[in-house]
């Protein structure tokens, strides 16, 4: 045991001390930032300021059309709304001219407009008019139509009810749209909040499994290649090297996972408050969620890197690592396409069951004890099957490994691997 | 009280035999050679010995008990290839290996710094180890080697790639810590330095021992059948009848003598031959070199199938003797 907290040690302390766990200790939370801000300013400069024509010789209907998605955008025209959902349009109602399309035309070719609805009366009374929209490109198009659309019927209901007699003030409200409050839970800006705080953990969980396990099998190639198990071994059992190294190493990820949380915590106050499509985004982390936080990653490190350093015994160089290195990174990357289903609906069937498979468990069942609703049962279970499956694997790897460092020269294939199973 | 026993152990990877039917002890204040060429088994056995592989039968015994995992604090182990932590300063790494091995820190630090002082590189202590050069990494593997002071060393081709100087220094070293009582075991396929340093030897060839004992008494055991001579001139006496075969180099051959009863007068008369002929700058009779004595018992010990002229670089031996005076 003193041999393994000794390996775990040097590991460590070599490990902490290199400018490179510096680097990415400072850089990782820079370019998570630097995404972030990123793609808030790119959407925030993409201003979706969107200039249509309407084009009506019933100018009535062109103005009550304009006001509407004027009105409909719930703000004034001069400050486009930061919501890349929701774009600005700036309306201009013309009438009817001989030239007006060709001018029309011409604006759209030369980027000044977006696209106008030309509103065709009808040919009969009481039938509805035709509406025809010319964007200017692709782009936005659908967004613009949905929009269109809405205000329109809004401004055909309402023109309706004005002829059945019914006073512009009762029609607005019989038109309010319904509003639920949520009575009970959290409301949006706070889900938005934890769902934001949760992924970045997500990512961060991911990523440092992933940086972590691969660390763990280039250093038993490392000193594979460096014969220094040659020496280790004349003292120390294969098996306490792997646990001294994985220990070693795993304390590594857990302390520069522990600065960014401390310092995240240190700078979420007021004053850290993302300004977010115009909600208030914050560090929204409750102790749970840290604590099954650290829970799930160091499971999935476990997991991980147990298999890492079985990979890394049985090859000799980087480069068939990076062979191996496929079954690694496939279900981190599995787990990390289901992001977007398990978010969304933590407590479906797919995402309880998925959470229960331990290659995914560690991620996804995080998801779902911050953002969703899983039984104490689930849980537990999580918790038991991973462990277990840890268990199995690091049996399996630790005959793997007391062989495969010994063992220079080709990759064994996977029969020979079987066979190292049964040495004792 | 032996401090190596290996009782007829067999050794068997897949299906190519490691070692087979292998005995032998090693006393306390002797050194040991195990000698054969790459691939013959001499690693093999020695990761038996150091628990690292266990015997597939047979038995191994230290200090006169079978193996237990307890007494790898009483062996020094330097492997053939090196292995260091190259980014590691070398106090820390010695310091590591120390404690590794059971020692305190300050033990560890106490005895790295006398070693250092004693095979004098005291300047590398504060250096990385990959800064230093490849016979000063070697010399900080020998220290960590000793550093617990173990009962049993075990050294894997130990001099490889020193210069003479400081394979001198570390040969001193070891003698030091034979008189001391320690076992030193070596293993090498250079038989010219186990020649004068080892008290026993092994030879093993494929997984097979074919000599051992006590390097005198397998000296004395061979007849003084080798002339060792130096000349100048015609080497017309080269031709003699004496002479079963020899290795020429120039001014300079190693002959063989025709097995006689009378050997001792044939190299007189041989001698009597080239003084006739050439001017002789040194003659030397002596009995074969273990080098020799290999060649020859492995050529005994191999199957008729494998037969044949049995080449230096068939037993995959360095050619030193080449370039020797």
């Amino acid at each position: 045991m003193i041999r393994v907290w000794l390996i775990a040690r040097r590991e460590y302390l070599e490990r902490i001390r290199t400018r490179g766990f510096i680097i990415t200790t400072v850089m990782i939370p820079l370019i998570m930032a630097g995404f972030i801000f990123g793609s808030i300013f790119l959407s925030s400069k993409a201003s979706f300021v969107t200039e249509i024509a309407i084009v009506s010789s019933d100018t009535q209907l062109a103005l009550d059309l304009k006001s509407e998605l004027q009105q409909g955008q719930g703000g004034s025209l001069t400050q486009p709304s930061l919501d890349p959902r929701k774009p600005t349009i700036i309306v201009d109602a013309m009438a009817v001219a001989p030239d007006t399309k060709a001018i029309l035309d011409q604006e759209i070719d030369s980027d000044d407009l977006d696209g106008y609805l030309w509103i065709t009366p009808a040919a009969t009374p009481g039938a509805r008019p035709t509406f025809t929209f010319t964007p200017r490109s692709s782009t936005g198009e659908t967004s613009i139509k949905d929009t269109l659309a809405a205000a329109l019927s809004t401004v055909l209901l309402r023109e309706q009810l004005a002829h059945r007699g019914i006073v512009a003030a009762d029609a607005n409200t019989m038109l309010q749209p319904v509003e639920i409050v949520a009575a009970k839970g959290s409301t949006h800006e706070d889900r938005e909040s934890a769902e934001v705080s949760v992924g970045v953990l997500f990512f961060l969980m991911y990523l440092v499994i992933m940086l972590y396990g691969m660390n763990v099998a280039r250093s038993v190639i490392e000193e594979k290649t460096s014969r220094i198990f040659e020496v280790m071994l004349a003292t120390v059992r294969p098996e306490a090297m792997m646990a001294g190294k994985i220990l070693g190493v795993g304390s590594v990820g857990l302390s520069q996972v522990g600065i960014w949380l401390a310092v995240a915590l240190l700078l979420s106050g007021r004053s850290l408050v993302l300004h977010l499509g115009g909600d208030d985004i914050h560090l929204a982390l409750t102790a749970p969620q840290i604590i099954f936080f650290f829970v799930y990653f160091i499971l999935g490190y476990l997991f991980y890197s147990s298999i890492a350093a079985a990979f890394g015994a049985m090859t000799n160089s980087e480069h068939e690592l990076q062979q191996l290195n496929m079954f690694l990174v496939m279900p981190l990357i599995f787990c990390f396409l289901t992001l977007g289903t398990v978010l969304l609906t933590p407590d479906s069937t797919l995402s309880r069951v998925l959470a229960l498979i331990p290659p995914f468990t560690p991620l996804l069942m995080y998801l779902r004890v911050s953002l969703g609703h899983p039984a104490p049962w689930e849980i537990a279970l999580s918790i038991l099957l991973t462990s277990a499956s840890i268990y199995g694997i690091v049996w399996v790897t630790s005959r793997i490994y007391r062989i495969g460092v010994l063992m220079y020269g080709k990759r064994p294939n996977l029969p020979e691997i079987l066979r190292w199973l049964k040495y004792s | 009280m032996p401090i190596v026993q290996l009782n007829h152990v067999r050794k068997v990877y897949d299906t190519k035999v490691a070692v087979e039917d292998l005995s032998f002890t090693i006393e306390p204040g002797t050194m040991f050679g195990l000698l054969g060429p790459n691939g013959s088994g001499k690693t093999s056995t020695i990761r038996m010995m150091i628990g690292i592989t266990v015997p597939d039968s047979g038995s191994v015994s230290l200090f006169d008990k079978p193996f237990v995992r307890k007494m790898l604090a009483r062996v020094g182990y330097l492997p053939e290839e090196r292995g260091l932590y190259k980014k590691m300063k070398v106090l820390d790494q010695l310091v590591f290996l120390g404690q590794l091995h059971g020692l305190t820190a300050s033990e560890a630090n106490q005895r790295s710094r006398f070693w250092c002082e004693k095979l004098e590189i005291t300047e590398a202590i504060s250096k990385k180890t990959e800064d230093l050069s490849k016979g000063m990494q070697q010399k900080i593997q020998f220290i960590a080697t000793l550093l617990h002071d173990p009962e049993l060393i075990i050294m894997d081709e130990p001099f490889s790639g020193l210069d003479p100087i400081n394979a001198n220094l570390l040969m001193d070293a070891l003698a030091d810590l034979r008189r001391e009582g320690k076992a030193v075991l070596f293993s090498t396929h250079r038989m010219d330095q186990v020649e004068k340093l080892c008290d026993n030897i092994a030879l093993i060839h494929r997984g097979h021992l074919i000599l051992s004992g006590s390097m005198t008494e397998i000296k004395s055991s061979y007849p003084r059948n080798r002339v060792h001579i130096h000349f100048e001139g015609d080497d017309s006496f080269l031709q003699d009848p004496s002479i079963e075969s020899l290795k020429r180099y120039s001014g300079y051959a190693e002959i063989k003598l025709r097995p006689s009863p009378t050997l001792a007068d044939d190299a007189q008369s041989l001698l009597a031959h080239a003084i006739r002929v050439a001017r002789i700058s040194r003659f030397e009779v002596t009995e074969p070199t273990l080098e020799d004595i290999f060649i020859e018992k492995v050529r005994e010990a191999l199957p008729i199938a494998n037969g044949g002229e049995l080449s230096m670089a068939q037993l995959d031996q360095p050619k030193e003797s080449d370039l020797d005076d």
